[in-house]
């Protein structure tokens, strides 16, 4: 867990928080959701049982456009994107669609898309925004939680926004100072939620 | 005396082996074809392994020792969600079926969680229909202390408990014993690679191997009537159906029975009527039952004390 700051496990039966803290590591890291968490803080207590995951993220502001996966060269009246990477290829082909029409774009392989009679400059092209990976990312991190959580404790509360999240989870009704552990959790990273 | 190996050759000419074990009085159990290899899983007179060895060289073949094979084993997981598969079940799963056992996965309807976990009649019956069962429990002492009582709750069947706390916690923390312990091996969501995680399978399958070394010598003790790997071979010959099956082990060895792939209602009489020595038929020595797995057919043998027969 280099890329983050603050990583604590706390938990009364200490194998059990070293196990959960591999568990978290090993999750985050397949999810590719380490170099997005800045701090995370998670307290597990079996006798409740309660699961509390709070957290505050990294900004992030990539969004993907055209010219970060792909060579755009124009030649005789066309204009060929060679890409480098095809997880984005569905949705700027529907972008290109819709703005140039399919007459005008053709996809001879699954690494090349050519236009056709286009007034579009290269740069213009190039700056088109394909997807903003930022918009799933709270499904990502909740997803992310749900698989590090024990899986009986299914009875949640998640708040989560662009800076920071809470996850709490049990199998019981969630009691009512469930805020108030959220915000000693906070604390402890010292930040508030 | 017969022992359980495995022989692994190519599958140029290894019909002289096949015959060799049958004229030797030994059982194929299971036969594997893969690729240009051919592994069988088979019991042997213990005198004859060298003979064996010997017709096998100019064939490149191997004769290795197979513990568990003959058995079925039921790896419980507490349910089928990510969080237990495929890590670990299916690697112990995996582990345990390279060294001859029949493993099957059990995961529980209701298994996760602390206060509403559960075990239902079809899950306990269908562990009570294996030679042993591996329980993979959680990472936390207090969960399994309190949930252990209700999933153990009707299996008599051998169990072996695996959980993330130490193997002295886990002893401490269950009334009555169970009949194996493997600690340190809880929930965990990556693949076993390294040489201490394989450690760790390597013990749980020292553990089923002294657990079921144990039940062997039991029922040692008023021997079986028949042995299960007879009367597989006795049900491939005289009910041609099963050639029909296309499971990959039509005829399941288990260590004191047998589970036939064929549905119930229809086979069930044919296979009490199938004789096995001076009339002598599998029925008098045996009781056919309908299996809780799908519509399969169970075969449990009985004792000598019961039957007064040994064919």
């Amino acid at each position: 867990m280099l890329a983050v700051e603050y990583f604590e496990v706390e938990c009364p039966d200490a194998q059990g928080a070293e196990y959960y803290r591999q568990i978290t590591n090993d999750v985050l890291l397949d999810h590719n959701l380490l170099r997005v968490i800045h701090k995370v803080h998670i307290y597990i207590d079996p006798s409740v049982p309660i699961f509390v995951a709070v957290g505050i993220l990294k900004p992030i502001t990539s969004r993907v456009r055209v010219g970060d996966f792909a060579n755009v060269n124009p030649l005789e009246g066309r204009i060929t994107l060679v890409l480098s990477d095809e997880t984005y290829l569905a949705p700027m082909l529907k972008i290109f669609w819709e703005k140039y029409g399919k007459d005008h774009v053709e996809q001879p392989d699954r690494f090349t898309v050519i236009l056709y009679d286009i007034r579009a400059d290269i740069k213009e092209i190039e700056e088109i925004v394909v997807a903003d990976p930022s918009e799933s990312l709270s499904k990502d991190l909740i997803y992310a939680f749900r698989l590090i959580a024990p899986e009986g404790f299914r009875l949640r509360s998640e708040i989560f926004s662009r800076e920071k999240f809470s996850f709490v989870a049990s199998e019981n009704l969630l009691a009512e100072n469930v805020d108030e552990l959220v915000r000693a959790k906070f604390a402890l990273m010292g930040e508030t939620p | 005396m017969l022992v359980p190996v495995t022989y692994k050759g190519g599958i140029y000419q290894h019909d002289i082996i096949t015959d060799l074990i049958e004229d030797l009085g030994g059982y194929i159990v299971q036969k594997h074809m893969i690729a240009q290899e051919v592994v069988l899983q088979c019991f042997v007179p213990k005198e004859d392994i060298e003979l064996i060895r010997t017709i096998s060289k100019p064939l490149f073949g191997e004769v290795t020792d197979s513990p568990l094979v003959g058995t079925e084993i039921a790896v419980v997981s507490m349910s089928l969600e990510i969080h237990h598969l495929p890590h670990p079940s299916c690697d112990i799963a995996e582990y345990v079926r390279r060294i001859g056992a029949k493993s099957n996965m059990v995961s529980l309807a209701r298994g996760p969680g602390k206060r509403i976990s559960g075990l239902n009649d079809e899950e306990r019956d269908v562990i009570n229909e294996h030679d042993l069962a591996v329980f993979l429990m959680g990472n936390f002492e207090k969960c399994i202390e309190y949930k252990i009582p209700k999933l153990r709750r009707g299996i008599y069947v051998p169990i072996v408990l695996c959980g993330g706390p130490d193997k002295e916690v886990l002893q401490r923390i269950t009334d009555p014993p169970f009949e194996g312990y493997v600690g340190n091996v809880g929930r965990f969501m990556r693949r076993t690679k390294e040489a201490e995680e394989l450690g760790k399978l390597d013990e749980i399958i020292a553990e089923i191997i002294r657990v079921l070394e144990k039940k062997r010598e039991e029922i040692a003790k008023d021997p079986l009537s028949v042995s299960p790997a007879r009367l597989m071979g006795l049900i491939r010959e005289q009910v041609p159906a099963i050639l029909e099956v296309t499971s990959p082990t039509p005829l399941t060895v288990q260590m004191a029975g047998l589970r036939v792939k064929l549905p119930y209602d229809t086979f069930a009489a044919e296979i009490r009527k199938i004789e096995i020595e001076d009339g002598i038929t599998l029925g008098d020595v045996s009781e056919v039952l309908p299996s809780r797995m799908r519509d399969y057919i169970l075969v449990k043998i009985l004792p000598f004390s019961e039957t007064n027969t040994v064919v």
